[in-house]
């Protein structure tokens, strides 16, 4: 029961903030507030279980004969679920100083459509079979347009046309057939350990199947389809930041995970080399997405490019196949969000405190805004991979996947991109600490309000405590592989 | 602004300097001199030839510096080189 | 409960206490956090005495033997010296970076495991970084990142070396290896990268001489030695050290031979002496591994004593390059004679610190029947005479009158000298001293009167040699051109070129996509106009409302049922 509590209670929590708006503006943030709590509280209650080894469903009814909609939990969706609830929580904080710090219009129905985008992600979260996942998958889409398109304006809504094309036009042109045509060869779609396309799918088509899959989860934003997260960007910084840096795309990453090793499994792909392609798709999106953000000058489209390169971190690591491989690509999403989150709250924290929106515009605003830059340093050595961040730990893991398979492509590609990350992030470390302040650059200015402080501070110790203690997540998910380890 | 030498700092007055290489000489004379009194074993044969050390330091220098010299010519740019097309790397 | 403390954690503490400490109090720390750490760096035992769980490993992150002692024991005094130099005129965010950086190093020092090892070298490499920013000018930011990059780039390579390593073999600790797999090679490749070998050791000459007069004092010293300290542990008698070092050696005599600024004179001057260890540690005998040790431990105090005697003609004059510098030992009496002690130092003049350590090494070359070695170094030693023994102290305090009279060094600094020129002198006539801390036992007598008059011989007619070739010398106002040359200049420019084919490419096909997304979008709204109003948009770009979505959701639905029906 506890499963449809989680779904429950940001759909009730939603209806709760429409109603509470009508009374006061606080009280609508207050609900948002409980209510994100409450999930967490919720999801993370069901974490004791999972570890033991629990894998509790719940099947609710058939629409058709052979295609049910129902939920399952297991350790990639439980970590996928905790880490989505819990960073609500801090987001929420966050944007009740963003909204108010830029008296933003239309809030409620930013509030009322966030939680209902929450309600999407855990259904995805904890989906048993394709079918059910698909179906929040696309609710997921169409609930965060009028998040992506909240400004209103005309910029706004061809950006934000962009986004919901292509990601509509991605899952139901390959995911849908990919969908259907396994549950035509498989009889079903349910996420088993192992897979269920061995014995079924053989050869060049299951390299198809494959790329129909990749290509249609299109929030994975691997290389063509991702022109829809620098679109995205046009978002207020909160909904890019849980959204964009943890809810959708991660919904993308782990979509894909969960269909190569629960679909697919990860034995019968090893063993099939028309599949290998993949590892080198992603590897490309990793570099060609850093070179792109070598070239960037606005802090948001900067950070957009490199999470369409660190997603591919996720897929790459995915398509090497090996046990300590996927291990690392489940912890990079959260090491990776931890991160990025971060990062995406420091962008609107400055744009908050000084409405700059560019690189070259934040020469020395480090001794304006230290705490925040403080985050943004430890965000971007994250993304860089070095102690004592998460960033370190997820790498580690995806290099010694890596070398479990002696893949050197892969290695030699997290070396590259290891430096390209550096090349972009260090020269703009260097200008918010080191750099002068010109005269008459911007208004005067100090620290964003404290809200935003609190959820950018929680979020940097996140990502260096991850470092220090990672071992529970770890320990869950190597139970992907087999029961609950010692 | 020009100093008579003689007011200048006592070591750079022509006469010192003089001096200096007077004694740098008779050092030199020494050293090798020296090489008579003392048996130098050192680790090879080649090293007990007298004079070797000076030989040997001397020629070296002056091998090093020509081939300085040489590559000089491949590698010195002016100091601004690498500051025109300079933006971020 | 000090033995179970690492002793860079005190030093880390120290950094730490930098920032929030004012006026006096912080002068104390920062004189005091080096010396509590030597004294805790003496508690510690051999072998390991802490173990801490870590990513699923057991890791050692204190481990004591005598060589990681002396090593330590020098990074601390380097770290005091250092302190006591810049306290007074250094940023404090410098000084506390400093600190940290000297921290990391103690941390390799004692470094039982290869994890532990690199998280202590990353360590080193964020702090060293911010030390070469500290610049402040817009030369240091570039060559700061280009710095940064370059040891992340070397981090990341030790990284992937350490799990190939740890995959294929299960092990962490850190035990000689010599480099046949592409795993080994990778941790060499890493190590040698933070010991300026070529092809890439441009960064050493790039950055040091951009930062500040201090910072540069704190740079020389910890990078490369702890590098160095690595190759001993993990690599002793690993054959292609020998040609690495002897190239490093000639690397850095001609471009130090070329070289105008006085700084990076001194930069060069570090990838030649680091040859010389490099050099050692490939021999690997037990007197050449002591030999690397001790000239390692005389290195850090001879080349600080030079980076703080040319940091203080750089503090009180505002200039480095020697076609500006010149008779300047008329006012600066001080600096003068103590950049000479440094300078006979390297050039390992007897009674100097570098002829009871450098000598060992040339011993071990001749020990091991290494002809060709032994001569290359003996001919090195002339020419570190040439660059560094002299034409550093002639270019900076005599050659010519430049017009400078700048006041001498201020006290902390003078003192700092004075210490640093103390032990020079000292170990150059007490050399047991050092002798009974070096990890193996010595038996090695450098005052052999044969040996010093050679060294004479080939140390003064080299100096003949430099003042009968001056005209050749001549200063000249340029750079010379490294291997970095390919990634400044030449990879710039390729990328620029690509970059712009492809933009060119990648438009093109943009709008071939854009207009037949157009054409679809056309089509759709003609067939399947659902009234809303606003005729004039396409399907996807009206804002939608609730109602809409949720109708939209019901119908895709319905469309889902009736195909999986049929």
């Amino acid at each position: 029961m506890t499963i449809l509590a989680s779904l429950a209670i940001p759909l009730v929590g939603a209806l709760a903030i429409l109603l509470a708006a009508r009374i006061s503006d606080n009280l609508r943030e207050t609900m948002t507030l409980i209510t994100s709590v409450a999930l967490a509280w919720n999801v993370w209650s069901l974490l004791p279980s999972i570890m033991a080894g629990d894998r509790p469903e719940i099947i609710l009814f058939e629409v058709i004969p052979g295609i049910e909609i129902g939920f399952a939990i297991e350790p990639l969706g439980m970590l996928f679920a905790a880490l989505a609830s819990a960073l609500w929580i801090v987001n929420s904080v966050y944007s009740i100083g963003y909204m108010r710090g830029n008296n933003e219009k239309k809030q409620t129905r930013f509030y009322v459509f966030f939680a209902f985008s929450l309600a999407a992600t855990i259904g995805i979260a904890f989906a048993a079979n394709l079918f059910t996942l698909f179906l929040f998958y696309e609710a997921l889409t169409l609930l965060t347009y009028p998040l992506v398109s909240h400004k209103g304006d005309e910029k706004t809504l061809r950006s934000a046309r962009i986004y919901l094309g292509v990601l509509l036009t991605t899952s139901i042109g390959l995911l849908l057939p990919a969908i259907i045509w396994t549950y035509l060869v498989a009889g079903n779609g349910d996420f088993t350990p192992g897979g269920i396309l061995a014995g079924h799918v053989e050869g060049p088509a299951l390299g198809l199947l494959l790329g129909l899959f990749v290509f249609g989860i299109g929030k994975a934003a691997v290389m063509p389809v991702h022109r829809w997260l620098p679109a995205a960007m046009v978002a207020p910084t909160p909904v890019s930041a849980l959204l964009h840096a943890v809810a959708v795309v991660k919904a993308g990453v782990f979509t894909v995970t969960k269909v190569i090793v629960y679909i697919f499994g990860i034995e019968h792909l090893f063993t099939t080399p028309s599949s290998g392609w993949l590892l080198y798709v992603a590897g490309f999106t990793i570099i060609a997405a850093s070179l792109v953000a070598l070239r960037q000058t606005n802090i948001k489209r900067l950070l957009a490019y490199s999470t369409v390169a660190q997603l591919s971190y996720v897929i790459m690591a995915a398509a090497i196949l090996k046990p300590l491989a996927e291990i690392g690509a489940s912890i990079h999403m959260v090491a990776h969000a931890f991160g990025k989150i971060t990062l995406f709250f420091v962008a609107g924290a400055i744009y908050t405190a000084s409405k700059k929106t560019e690189i070259g515009q934040l020469a020395g605003i480090g001794r304006r805004m230290p705490w925040t830059m403080t985050a943004f340093t430890i965000g971007a050595l994250s993304m860089i991979g070095v102690p004592p961040t998460a960033g370190f730990v997820s790498k580690w893991f995806i290099l010694a996947g890596a070398f479990q398979a002696d893949n050197y492509f892969a290695i030699f590609t997290i070396i590259t991109s290891t430096v390209l990350n550096a090349a972009y992030f260090l020269p703009i470390v260097f200008i918010v600490w080191f750099g002068r302040e010109t005269e008459g650059a911007g208004p005067d200015h100090g620290e964003a309000p404290l809200p935003i402080i609190i959820a950018l501070t929680t979020t940097a110790a996140l990502t260096i405590l991850f470092f220090l203690f990672n071992g529970p997540v770890i320990a869950l998910e190597a139970q992907i592989f087999g029961g609950p380890s010692s | 602004m020009s100093q008579r030498p003689e007011d200048d700092a006592w070591l750079v007055r022509p006469t010192t300097i003089k001096l200096l290489w007077r004694i740098l000489w008779a050092v030199l004379a020494l050293t090798v001199a020296a090489h008579f009194v003392i048996p130098v074993k050192g680790y090879f044969s080649i090293e007990s030839w007298y004079g070797f050390g000076a030989a040997f330091g001397f020629f070296c220098c002056l091998l090093m510096v020509l081939v300085a010299k040489i590559l000089g010519f491949l590698l010195k740019r002016d100091e601004n080189y690498y500051r025109g097309d300079q933006d971020d790397v | 409960m000090f033995d179970l403390l690492p002793p860079a954690l005190i030093l880390l503490v120290g950094a730490l206490l930098v920032g929030p400490l004012r006026g006096h109090w912080r002068s104390a720390a920062v004189l005091i956090t080096p010396l509590i750490t030597l004294w805790a760096v003496w508690q510690v035992p051999d072998g390991v005495s802490l173990t801490l769980p870590f990513l699923g490993y057991q890791i050692e992150p204190l481990e004591g033997s005598a060589l990681r002692r002396l090593f330590a024991t020098i990074f601390s005094l380097m770290a005091f010296v250092g302190g006591l130099y810049a306290f007074r005129h250094a940023k404090w965010y410098e000084l506390a970076a400093g600190y940290a950086y000297a921290a990391g190093a103690i941390g390799v020092c004692f470094a039982g495991d290869l994890i532990t090892l690199f998280l202590f070298w990353e360590l080193m490499a964020l702090f060293s970084t911010v030390i070469v920013w500290c610049g402040g000018t817009p030369g240091a930011r570039a060559a700061g990142i280009r710095y940064a990059i370059m040891h992340l780039l070397g981090g990341v390579i030790l990284k992937v070396g350490i799990e190939g390593v740890y995959v294929h073999t299960g092990s962490l600790d850190i035990q000689p290896m010599l480099a046949t797999s592409f795993d080994t090679w990778m941790i060499l490749i890493g190590i040698l990268i933070n010991a300026a070998a070529p092809p890439l050791s441009a960064w050493l000459a790039d950055a040091y001489p951009e930062s500040s007069p201090t910072g540069s004092v704190f740079l020389s010293a910890f990078t490369t030695k702890t590098a160095v300290l690595a190759l001993i542990l993990l690599f002793p008698g690993e054959p292609v050290l020998i040609w690495v070092g002897i190239y490093m050696i000639m690397y850095g005599i001609i471009y130090a031979l070329l070289e105008n600024d006085a700084r990076r004179i001194l930069a060069y001057s570090i990838v030649n002496q680091v040859g010389f260890m490099v050099c050692a540690i490939g021999i690997g005998t037990e007197l050449a591994l002591n030999g690397a040790a001790a000239h390692a431990f005389a290195h850090i105090v001879y080349k600080a004593l030079l980076f703080m005697s040319a940091g203080v003609v750089v503090y009180r004059t505002g200039k480095s390059k020697c076609t500006d510098l010149g008779g300047l030992f008329r006012t600066m009496p001080l600096t003068t004679v103590c950049g000479i002690i440094g300078a006979l130092s390297i050039s390992s003049f007897p009674l100097t610190s570098g002829f009871t350590t450098k000598t060992m090494i040339s011993q071990a070359a001749a020990d091991g029947g290494l002809v060709t070695v032994y001569f290359l170094l003996a001919a090195a030693s002339a020419g570190v005479f040439l660059h560094a023994g002299i034409k550093f102290p002639w270019f900076v305090f005599f050659q010519k009158d430049s017009g400078l009279r700048p006041k001498d060094a201020p006290w902390n600094m003078g003192i700092a000298m004075v210490i640093f020129a103390a032990i020079c002198l000292i170990l150059g006539i007490f050399p047991e001293l050092l002798y009974q801390y070096l990890p193996y036992p010595v038996d090695y007598i450098p005052y052999k009167a044969g040996k010093v008059i050679f060294y004479l011989q080939l140390l003064l007619f080299s100096g003949l040699a430099f003042f009968l070739l001056l005209p050749l010398m001549k200063r000249t106002i340029t750079i010379s051109l490294d291997v970095d040359w390919l990634w400044r200049v030449l990879a710039f420019r390729i990328g620029k070129a690509l970059y712009t084919r492809l933009s060119a490419a990648g438009s093109k096909l943009e709008a071939v996509v854009q207009q037949n997304l157009v054409n679809l979008t056309t089509f759709t709204r003609r067939h399947l106009g659902v009234g809303i109003g606003e005729e004039s948009r396409g399907l996807f770009a009206r804002t939608w409302q609730i109602g809409t979505t949720t109708l939209w959701i019901a119908v895709l639905l319905t469309i889902y049922m009736l195909v999986y029906y049929l």
